[in-house]
């Protein structure tokens, strides 16, 4: 063996600790302990932990609410995203504008950060509620609405949305430019479109387009929160992770394998998702953005 | 005009959460109903300058932790990802490389904990840092990954055809093309990092104490003056790297 095929051999064998050693070892701990095979209570192979999981509505509602998050604030995102970049088009394909740099300061927010300053505007004792209170709409503290910790998830949805609209604002104007879009436009309606035939049949299909394998990234990143929904959600339903996470933390030890049950079962949704993102005959590269980071730590 | 009109608008909105949690960082009471603090104090940010301030040492000790693991990435993944961006197989290695970057890290961190209690990291700087790894390192290599590619091959073979051997290529041909990308990643992970609340949680089972964790602790101890405080701490890094970022590294790689 040569020393460069040694340096290949090396760099790789590093990349497999790196990433797949983790995730596989972890996979393999939280399926065992999930079986009855080891585990502090467990006495043997047993399915009942995964029964358990699959018959329990819990499980069920946790994944329909962390999906029903992620659609609701993904979709608001792209909205407000698009009406950004087509409204400042200019400025910000000029990139130097003051709207672009304006984009970037919500990316120095972490999720916790975000969240504590979702409670102080949106919670009951929170600065609209004492607006309100001063314009003499509310008689008193308990009138104002549930807007935090409600059944809805209103904060959690205003959280994720000043999140991630700001990233899909880039990522648009980005697109935008590269696609040449106003190009492309400029020729459609020189052949005889209309300003909203162009902007329905050329810009908006273009950036969706090519923005889809992100758009759908973020949705699963989004279903995988956990310091927002922890802070901002209620006991039931809650988000995936922190459902998982709560079960692990728990007094009653009964309950860990049902949360390494919930775990696997996470596992094997995202891979089957990614699978299928990245193999399928469409997908395109994938775009990273440490943004995600923000979202499920 | 409606445009330029609309500017200090989405200004004031974009600017409004960080006025806010300075607002309260300055704070010492607040009763209900009143919209501004009852009573300000620059005893919160004072206190941060004292030797023994407990929230100056988590300060230094999340800047240790995202400084330690954004070197090790960058270094680690650069060269990773070359002979993963140059193998035949490249796509199934970079699906390798999404997994854990798609990962919940405060489940993956959940899974990890036994093994890390198993060889005695649990709770430790060390561990810590290891565990963000699993987390930053597929992201270092996913970023790299558009950097080796077929021009920059080329380059390198090019400076080989020339007579340079493998160290001039990689320290005068190499080097100098990706000082833009290398900065990219260090900052990228360094934010990772910084950010980074669910796992170091898990891992670091309290012992590590990092600015996010602290955050979570003041809000739970309702004082939310320190938590706007802390919260203000976790900002200012990242602004000042998104400011440079922007200013140098974006600039530079479009003239690359």
């Amino acid at each position: 063996m040569n020393a460069n095929h040694f340096n290949i051999l090396s760099n790789k064998i590093v990349f497999l600790m790196l990433t797949i050693l983790p995730v596989g070892g972890g996979f393999v701990y939280a399926f065992l302990y999930s079986i009855g095979t080891i585990g502090i209570l467990n006495n043997g192979f047993t399915l009942s932990h995964w029964v358990n999981v699959l018959t329990d509505t819990s499980f069920w509602f946790s994944l329909g609410y962390s999906f029903y998050i992620a659609i609701v604030s993904v979709s608001i995102s792209i909205l407000l995203a698009l009406t950004i970049v087509l409204f400042w088009k200019k400025s910000l394909v000029s990139n130097n504008s003051i709207v672009s740099y304006l984009l970037y300061i919500p990316l120095c927010f972490p999720a916790i950060v975000v969240a504590l300053f979702s409670f102080q505007v949106w919670s009951k004792s929170g600065l609209i509620s004492r607006i309100v209170s001063h314009l003499g709409i509310l008689t008193e503290i308990t009138s104002f609405p549930d807007l935090t910790n409600d059944t809805y998830g209103f904060s959690i949805l205003y959280s994720c949305i000043l999140m991630i609209t700001p990233f899909f604002a880039i990522l648009f104007s980005n697109l935008y430019k590269q696609e040449q879009i106003d190009h492309l436009k400029n020729i459609a309606m020189s052949l005889g479109a209309t300003k909203t035939q162009a902007l329905f049949k050329i810009v908006l299909p273009v950036i969706l387009k090519k923005a889809k394998i992100t758009i759908s990234l973020f949705i699963v990143f989004v279903m995988s929160s956990y310091e927002i929904p922890l802070l901002l959600g209620r006991q039931n339903p809650q988000m995936i992770s922190v459902l998982a996470i709560q079960k692990l933390q728990r007094f009653n030890l009964n309950d860990i394998p049902q949360a390494y049950a919930i775990a696997c079962l996470y596992m094997i949704f995202i891979g089957l998702i990614l699978y299928f993102l990245f193999f399928s005959k469409s997908s395109t590269q994938l775009s990273v953005s440490p943004l995600k980071r923000n979202f499920d730590d | 005009m409606i445009r330029k009109a609309l500017i200090p608008v989405f200004m004031l909105m974009v600017t409004f959460p960080i006025a806010l949690l300075l607002l309260l960082s300055f704070g010492k009471s607040w009763v209900y109903p009143n919209i501004f603090p009852d009573q300000f104090t620059l005893q919160h940010w004072n206190d941060i300058y004292q030797i023994n301030s407990e929230l100056l040492m988590v300060t230094l000790k999340s800047i240790g932790i995202s400084l330690g693991v954004s070197s090790v990435v960058t270094l680690l993944s650069f060269f990773s990802s070359k002979h993963i961006s140059y193998s035949v197989y490249k796509s199934r290695w970079l699906f390798l490389a999404y997994i854990p970057y798609v990962f919940s890290p405060v489940i993956l961190a959940a899974t990890l904990q036994f093994y890390f209690t198993f060889v005695d990291v649990s709770g430790t700087f060390f561990g810590v840092i290891l565990a963000q790894l699993f987390i930053t390192y597929p992201f270092g290599v996913l970023i790299f990954s558009n950097f080796w590619n077929p021009r920059i091959k080329a380059i390198a073979e090019l400076s080989n055809t020339l007579g340079g051997n493998s160290w001039i290529t990689f320290y005068k041909v190499v080097l100098p093309l990706s000082k833009g990308v290398l900065l990219l990643c260090f900052f990228q992970v360094f934010l990772i990092s910084w950010f980074e609340y669910g796992l170091t949680a898990l891992i670091g089972v309290g012992k590590i104490k990092t600015l996010t964790l602290s955050v979570f602790q003041y809000i739970q101890e309702a004082n939310i003056f320190l938590a706007a405080l802390a919260s203000c701490l976790l900002i200012i890094p990242p602004m000042i790297l998104l400011y440079l970022n922007k200013r140098f590294i974006f600039t530079n790689q479009q003239t690359i």
